[in-house]
Order: structure tokens, then C-alpha cells, then sequence
């Protein structure tokens, strides 16, 4: 249920009060919110960074034009892990 | 030893304070935490404002200490008290943070936060405000804080929205408040919160001094977990409910701070680093360097107080051999402190501690006793921080 909820269409964004940065200590990239903090992998790192207002649709685009890879595999993996963010809070849908 | 990087600071940049909540962690007596070397310290301009200040650090200080902390690895600050909005230069600290690429959180009461003031905090770059109530409505929740603040708190939480700063509200539950649980919840959704704290007290500071008059029954612990739980599977995706459980009624601890020296410290007004907010009042065997004659990173890596209880070699038993000790770290050092004398012991909230039974004495006589409301004793502000300068 939770991987084909979101449409291509929908717009991620970063949820209110929730900041994306590089760590310096690690040079990975956390989110910062209210009294906590979330280390992202690669995947997500590379999801978040393109979320501008950008489509589900776009990014994954995006993604398969600058890793050269499948993008309906693609797409299997960022609504993964959009969608964990999302119940998290961490991201919301526009 | 390898010593890990600090991730969140708690700035407690004041202990002014309007409100008086007889739970406040705040120590009850503050000797004055300025190390004697201050008295020789060769700036004049610097003890002159010291001494202006009340013993309180600098804003200069503040700003070196800030940028001293995000070298060490920290990303979050909370700026604390006392109310942090007592110090005027409360923005010019938050742009700081900022600058130095912290996440900032500013944890208040609210008091004195007017238009101009939110703005102000909001352009400085204030990402995110923890406001205070002391329960739904003003009666009870004035007749806690020892002043009229119930009223003036909605009227913030409305400029606080209208500024769009994120809000997380924090109610701290105790024996007054906890069995209007269901309309703190309700407070919560009306204010359009993010995100609700609701605490249970824990027993530090004057919370300790006032235990027999906050600790709740058994029967109203139980009934508030129903109530908590049912709210946080209806508000799921709309507020995020965190529920404290009040301790004393558990039979393993808390997983105190993750570790002492793993991942937070404070710094109090007179800019002593402690490991934990309460230790300095809790566990008086032990003494805490200053950032006006040390440096931070110095502090957190090399210092006694930090080292005490790093890692696991200080355990005594049950904890040294307890499968659980990477898991709760033995529990809270000052909670040990305060109630078997030695910060060393495993925290009698364990049930494999030798002392619970200090623990459940303490519960049999609440539970066993009316239910009429007992004596508390108010929080004062503290008379100088000053007195040793």
C-alpha cells in the first residue's frame, strides 16, 4: 500500500521546521528538526537534494538520466524511501 | 577511550525567571558555579560585565562558545533557562548559532515574547520554538506557574503560528495536571502544534524537593498511558504525541542522555559544561570546568566530569554484567545521586538494583496516602550568581 500511494505528480519537500545539511564532521548529509536528527544514505541524500519542487516523476527522471540506470527500478526505490520519510514527518507532498 | 563528537547543546543562558513551577530542574540553591580563577582574570571589561550580568555569560562569550561547540561536531543548540527571552541578546545568539550552522531551538514559556520579538528571532533564523504550559486553562495552570501566564501563553502560541515558526508545545504531567490529560490534548490541536510534548516530571532540582506534592498515583498513571496512546493513534500524521512515562513507576530506567558524555552537554549561565542539566545540583562529589578558563573541546574529551561515567568500565554490578548496560547505560547518574547517595550506583528504578526498595517506598507512600493536594514549595530565582566574584 504505501510504495503506490504516492503519484508521480506529487511535489516532495522538505516538512516545516526540517533542514537538510552536510554533516562536516562526517561529510554525510542529516536532516535537523526539533529535537532530532536523521543521517541519510546515499539514496536519500541524492533523492532530498533534488526535492526543489521538482515532480516524484522528475526526480526519478533526473536520477536515471544522471546514473545512466532503469528507471522503473528507480522509481521502486525513491517512493521507498519517500514514503519512509514521509511517515516520519520529515517530508511532505504538494 | 575513543571519545565520540557531541551532536546537541543545551544553552541554559539564564536562570532568571518569571514563572515559578515547583518541578523546575533548575538547581534550588545555586552556589556560584564562577570558578575562582575569574576573579584574576585580566580583562576588566570582561568581569565588569560579568559582574553586570549577574555571573550570567557574555554575549561575546556566548558566541565564542557557540562556535566552539559546532567545531566539535555539535548541530543542534537549544537555547534554555531560566526563559531565554529574559536576555536581550537572544537573537544576536541565534544568528550566531546559525552562522555556525546549528539547528536552533528555542525552549520557553513564552513570556515576553511580543510581535516585535518574534520577528526579531524569526530573522535571526530561529528554526523552531518549544513553548511551556503548565496545563489547559488558567486557573490550574496559573495556580502552578505562581503567575498569571495561562492567558498571555495562548496569545504567544497565536503569534508564534502567525510568524510560521514550527511549534512544539511541552506540558510537564504531574499529580495537578495529569488527569486533564484528554483537554491538554485538546489544547494542543486548537494551538495547531506540531508536536506535544507531555512529560511526566522527573525528580531533580525542585521537582525532588517537591516529590510528595507532583508524584502521581498509580491509578492516574495508568489511566493517562490509556489516554496518551488512544490520542497518538488518532492525531498519527497530524501531531506527533511524545509521551514520558514517569519513571519511578517503570521497572527498568531510562536510557539517560544515551550515555553520559555520548551525545549531549550543557553549559549553564555562569558557563560551567556540565554532562547533564541536573548534574551539578545532583552530584555534588563532582566538579565541572568553566568555558572562561577551558576550552570546550578540552571539556568534552579530556575533563574529569566528562569522563566519570563514559562507556561502561565504571559500572558496579547488576550494570557490569547486565546485558542491558549498552541499552540503558545503568540509568541517571544524578538520579542514583539523589537517591541512594552515590552517583556510581545503578538507578534504583532498576528492578535489579539493590536500592528499588527506596524506590517503592516512596511510591507506597503516595499511593497509600488521601488525595488531597499536598504543599509545594515555589521555585525562587536565584539572588546572585554573582556572590563569589
Amino acid at each position: 500500500m504505501r510504495a503506490t500511494t504516492i503519484s508521480d505528480l506529487a511535489r516532495p519537500s522538505l516538512a516545516k521546521g526540517v533542514r537538510l545539511q552536510i554533516d562536516s564532521t562526517t561529510g554525510k548529509s542529516v536532516l535537523l528538526y526539533p529535537e532530532g536528527i536523521v543521517e541519510l544514505n546515499e539514496t536519500a541524500h541524492e533523492i532530498l537534494s533534488r526535492c526543489d519542487g521538482r515532480t516524484l516523476g522528475e526526480i526519478v527522471c533526473k536520477l536515471a538520466e544522471e546514473y545512466e540506470a532503469d528507471s522503473n527500478a528507480l522509481t521502486a526505490d525513491v517512493r521507498d524511501t519517500l514514503s519512509d520519510l514521509q511517515r516520519r514527518k520529515l517530508i511532505e507532498f504538494k | 577511550m575513543t571519545v565520540p563528537r557531541p551532536y546537541a547543546l543545551l544553552a541554559e543562558i539564564t536562570y532568571r525567571c518569571p514563572l515559578h513551577c515547583p518541578y523546575c530542574s533548575n538547581p534550588v540553591t545555586v552556589e556560584s558555579a564562577v570558578p575562582s580563577g575569574q576573579q584574576a582574570d585580566p580583562t576588566a571589561l570582561r568581569t565588569a560585565h560579568a559582574t553586570a550580568n549577574n555571573g550570567e555569560l557574555t554575549t561575546e562569550e556566548w558566541k565564542q562558545v557557540i562556535r566552539e561547540a559546532a567545531t566539535l561536531g555539535v548541530l543542534q543548540i537549544g537555547f534554555s533557562g531560566g526563559e531565554p527571552l529574559a536576555r536581550r541578546d537572544l537573537a544576536e545568539l541565534i544568528r550566531a548559532a546559525r552562522e555556525a550552522k546549528l539547528y536552533t531551538n528555542l525552549i520557553t514559556s513564552g513570556i515576553g515574547l511580543d510581535d516585535d520579538r518574534v520577528r526579531a528571532l524569526r530573522d535571526a533564523g530561529l528554526d523552531s520554538i518549544q513553548l511551556s504550559f503548565q496545563s489547559d486553562e488558567s486557573s490550574l495552570a496559573d495556580e502552578i506557574a505562581g503567575s498569571r501566564a495561562h492567558e498571555r501563553k495562548l496569545g504567544v502560541a497565536a503569534k508564534i503560528r502567525a510568524a510560521g515558526i514550527p511549534l512544539s508545545l511541552n506540558f510537564v504531567i504531574h499529580r495537578r495536571n495529569i488527569d486533564r490529560l484528554p483537554q491538554i490534548i485538546d489544547l494542543t490541536e486548537a494551538l495547531g502544534a506540531e508536536r506535544v510534548e507531555l512529560a511526566n516530571v522527573q525528580f531533580y532540582g525542585w521537582a525532588f524537593r517537591n516529590r510528595a506534592a507532583l508524584l502521581p498515583t498509580r491509578k492516574q498513571v495508568d489511566r493517562a498511558r490509556d489516554i496518551a496512546t488512544a490520542a497518538k493513534a488518532r492525531l498519527a500524521g497530524k501531531i506527533d504525541i511524545f509521551y514520558v512515562l514517569p519513571d519511578y513507576y517503570e521497572t527498568r530506567p531510562k536510557p539517560c542522555l544515551n550515555g553520559w558524555g555520548q551525545r549531549y552537554l550543557t553549559i549553564n549561565p555562569t558557563g560551567n559544561v556540565l554532562p547533564c542539566p541536573t548534574a551539578s545540583s545532583a552530584i555534588p562529589a563532582l566538579s565541572f570546568e568553566n568555558v572562561r578558563t577551558r576550552d570546550l573541546d578540552w571539556i568534552w574529551r579530556e575533563s574529569e566530569s566528562f569522563n566519570r561515567f563514559r562507556g561502561t568500565e565504571w559500572m558496579p554490578e547488576p550494570c557490569r554484567s547486565c546485558p542491558q548496560r549498552e541499552i540503558d547505560f545503568g540509568g541517571c547518574r544524578c538520579q542514583a545521586a539523589l537517591l541512594t547517595g552515590n552517583a556510581a550506583n545503578t538507578d534504583p528504578v532498576c528492578e535489579f538494583s539493590p536500592n528499588r526498595a527506596s524506590v517503592d517506598a516512596v511510591l507506597r507512600d503516595v499511593n497509600s496516602s488521601s488525595d488531597a493536594p499536598r504543599h509545594w514549595t515555589y521555585r525562587t530565582n536565584p539572588t546572585s550568581l554573582a556572590a563569589l566574584l
